[in-house]
C-alpha cells in the first residue's frame, strides 16, 4: 500500500491536498458562520468559464482562471453588499451563466478537449508545476491574511454593524476575504474540479463545528478533518482505480454524516442527564 | 452635543425620515419614543453611521462623518437582531469596543475586563455570548459600548421583551452609568410610561419631528394623537420604585 507514497504524481497530490486542508480550514468556518456556503459553488463554475477562455485562446487556463474567479467573487460581494441583489439570487444566476459560457466558448475553440473532464471532475495526473506554486502562493496569502485579519473577520462574523462603529474597514476586509475565497476555490477546482470543488471548502468546517465548540477548535479540527478526507480519498481512489475528485469528496461527506450522528449522540446524553 | 438639520434618510425613493431641526444636549438621557415604523431606530441608525442620509449632523461642533472616522459611539442595538451565532467569549465581545485603541492585546484585554467589572458580568468572560442568557447578553453589549469610552451611549430598543421589573432595573444601570461616566444617553423605547419617570428630554418622531416640549415630562393627548393615533389615550398613574426593586 505504502508504494504509493514513492509516485511523484502522488507526493505532488498529497502536498496540494495538505495546503488545500489548511486554507479550507482557516477559510470555510467564516464562510459557515456568514451563512455564504453557496459561494463556493459561484465561484467554481466561474472558473469554468476562464478555463474555457484560455482554451478558445490557446493560453494557459490558469490565469484566465483565476481571473475569472476572482472577478466573479468580488462581482457577487459586490451585488450583495449593494444590497440590490442577495446573494444567493446572484449566485443562482451567475454560477449557470458561467457554466454556459464555458461551454459555449469551448464549442467556439476548433479541435477535441479530452482535458475538459479533467477541469470538471478533476485529475490529480494533470497537478502541474504551476499548480503547486499556486497552491503555495495561496497558502502563504491565506495564512498572512489569518494572521493580520482573523481578528477584524471575527467580529465582522459576529456583528458587522458595530465592527464598522468600533472603526473595522468592512467593506475592505470583506473584498479581500471574498478574493481569498476565489483563489482557494480555483487551487480546489484544479484537485477535484469545477463540480465537486464547493463540498472541499466547506464541508470540513460543518463537520468541526458540530464536534467543538470554541472558534479555534473549529478551525484546527476542520484542518485535521481535510487532510483526513483528502488523504484517504487518495489512498482509496489509487487502489479502486477510481478518479480521486469524486473519491475525496466520498470522504469529506462521509466525515460530515459522522459529525452529525456524533452531535445527535451528544445532545441525547445532555437531555438525558 | 448634537445638531441635526435638514435630515433626511430614504430607503430608494421612499422617504422614512424627515427632521427639519433637532439639537440633543450633551449630558443628559434623551428618550426617543414614537410607533412603530416610525423611524426611531432609522434616525439611530443615521446617527451611529450605520445609514446613509441627507442634510447635516454635527457632534460637538464636528461635522459627523470626520467624527465618525476618528471615534466610535457606544451604541447597543435592537435586541434579538444584535449578532450571529458565531462562537466568541463574552470577553472578546467587549475587545470589540477597544478596537480604535492602537494598545497591546494584554492592555486590550484589561480594559475589556474592566468595562465587564462595571456590569458586574466578569465571571462570564470566558464564556460564548450565545450560551448566555438574553440579559446577561444585554450587560455585554452594553460593556462593549462603554468600552468604546465614547461620551455618547445610544440604546435601540433595549427594553424589549423585558418585564417591568427587569425594565425598572435596567434603567437604574443607565442612570448609574450614564452619571458615573458623564455620559449623553439617547434611547428610543416603546415604553412612554417608564420613559418619562427617567428621562431628561422627550423626542417625539412619526417619520419627522412631531413638535414636543422636549423636557416636558408628560405628553400632551394631541401630541399623543399624532404619535401613535386618535385611538391611543392616557391614563396618568405612577410607577413605584427603589433603587431596589420596583413594581
Amino acid at each position: 500500500m505504502f508504494e504509493l507514497f514513492t509516485l511523484f504524481f502522488i507526493q505532488r497530490a498529497l502536498l496540494i491536498g495538505a495546503v488545500i486542508a489548511i486554507v479550507s480550514g482557516l477559510i470555510g468556518p467564516f464562510i459557515i458562520y456568514r451563512k455564504m456556503s453557496f459561494i463556493g459553488v459561484g465561484i467554481s463554475h466561474g472558473t469554468f468559464s476562464g478555463i474555457a477562455f484560455g482554451i478558445l485562446l490557446g493560453v494557459s487556463p490558469l490565469p484566465m482562471a483565476i481571473i475569472f474567479a476572482v472577478g466573479l467573487g468580488i462581482f457577487i460581494g459586490f451585488t450583495s453588499r449593494t444590497g440590490k441583489i442577495s446573494e444567493d439570487v446572484s449566485i443562482g444566476i451567475l454560477f449557470s451563466f458561467a457554466m454556459a459560457l464555458g461551454i459555449f466558448l469551448i464549442s467556439l475553440s476548433s479541435g477535441y478537449h479530452a482535458d475538459i473532464m479533467g477541469y470538471l471532475f478533476g485529475d490529480i495526473l494533470a497537478i502541474s508545476n504551476n499548480d503547486l506554486y499556486l497552491a503555495i502562493g495561496v497558502l502563504g496569502s491565506v495564512m498572512l491574511w489569518y494572521t493580520l485579519r482573523s481578528r477584524q473577520m471575527k467580529y465582522m462574523t459576529f456583528d458587522e454593524d458595530f465592527a464598522k462603529i468600533a472603526g473595522v474597514p468592512v467593506g475592505i476586509d470583506y473584498y479581500i476575504f471574498m478574493a481569498l475565497i476565489s483563489l482557494s476555490i480555483v487551487v480546489i477546482v484544479n484537485f477535484v474540479g469545477v463540480i465537486l470543488a464547493s463540498s472541499i471548502i466547506i464541508a470540513p468546517a460543518a463537520s468541526a463545528k458540530s464536534i467543538v465548540k470554541k472558534f479555534s477548535s473549529i478551525v484546527v479540527l476542520s484542518i485535521v478533518l481535510a487532510e483526513l478526507s483528502i488523504l484517504s480519498g487518495i489512498i482509496f481512489s489509487y487502489n479502486l482505480n477510481i478518479s480521486s475528485g469524486p473519491s475525496i469528496v466520498f470522504f469529506v461527506t462521509f466525515v460530515f454524516i459522522l459529525s452529525l450522528f456524533y452531535r445527535k449522540i451528544k445532545n441525547f446524553k445532555v437531555k438525558n442527564r | 452635543m448634537i445638531r441635526v438639520d435638514s435630515l433626511s434618510v430614504r430607503y430608494d425613493n421612499f422617504e422614512a425620515l424627515s427632521i427639519p431641526f433637532l439639537t440633543i444636549e450633551g449630558g443628559k438621557f434623551h428618550a426617543i419614543i414614537g410607533p412603530n415604523g416610525g423611524g426611531k431606530t432609522t434616525f439611530i441608525k443615521a446617527l451611529v453611521g450605520l445609514l446613509p442620509y441627507e442634510g447635516t449632523i454635527e457632534i460637538d461642533g464636528m461635522d459627523h462623518k470626520r467624527y465618525l472616522k476618528k471615534n466610535s459611539i457606544g451604541y447597543l442595538a435592537q435586541r434579538g437582531s444584535q449578532f450571529s451565532q458565531f462562537p466568541i467569549t463574552a470577553l472578546e465581545v467587549v475587545e470589540m469596543g477597544r478596537y480604535r485603541f492602537k494598545e497591546s492585546a494584554d492592555i486590550r484585554r484589561k480594559k475589556a475586563l474592566e468595562f465587564l467589572k462595571v456590569l458586574e458580568m466578569e465571571k462570564f468572560a470566558q464564556k460564548n455570548i450565545n450560551e448566555l442568557s438574553g440579559g446577561q447578553q444585554q450587560r455585554i453589549l452594553m460593556a462593549r459600548a462603554l468600552a468604546t469610552e465614547s461620551k455618547i451611549l445610544i440604546l435601540d430598543e433595549p427594553l424589549t421583551g423585558m418585564d417591568p421589573k427587569a425594565q425598572s432595573l435596567f434603567y437604574d444601570m443607565i442612570k448609574r452609568i450614564k452619571d458615573s461616566f458623564k455620559l449623553t444617553v439617547i434611547m428610543s423605547s416603546h415604553d412612554v410610561g417608564f420613559i418619562s419617570e427617567y428621562a431628561d428630554n422627550v423626542i417625539c418622531i412619526n417619520k419627522e419631528l412631531v413638535p414636543h416640549d422636549e423636557s416636558a415630562k408628560i405628553l400632551s393627548c394631541a401630541e399623543f394623537a399624532q404619535l401613535y393615533g386618535p385611538k391611543i389615550g392616557i391614563v396618568e398613574h405612577h410607577h413605584l420604585h427603589s433603587e431596589k426593586d420596583d413594581v
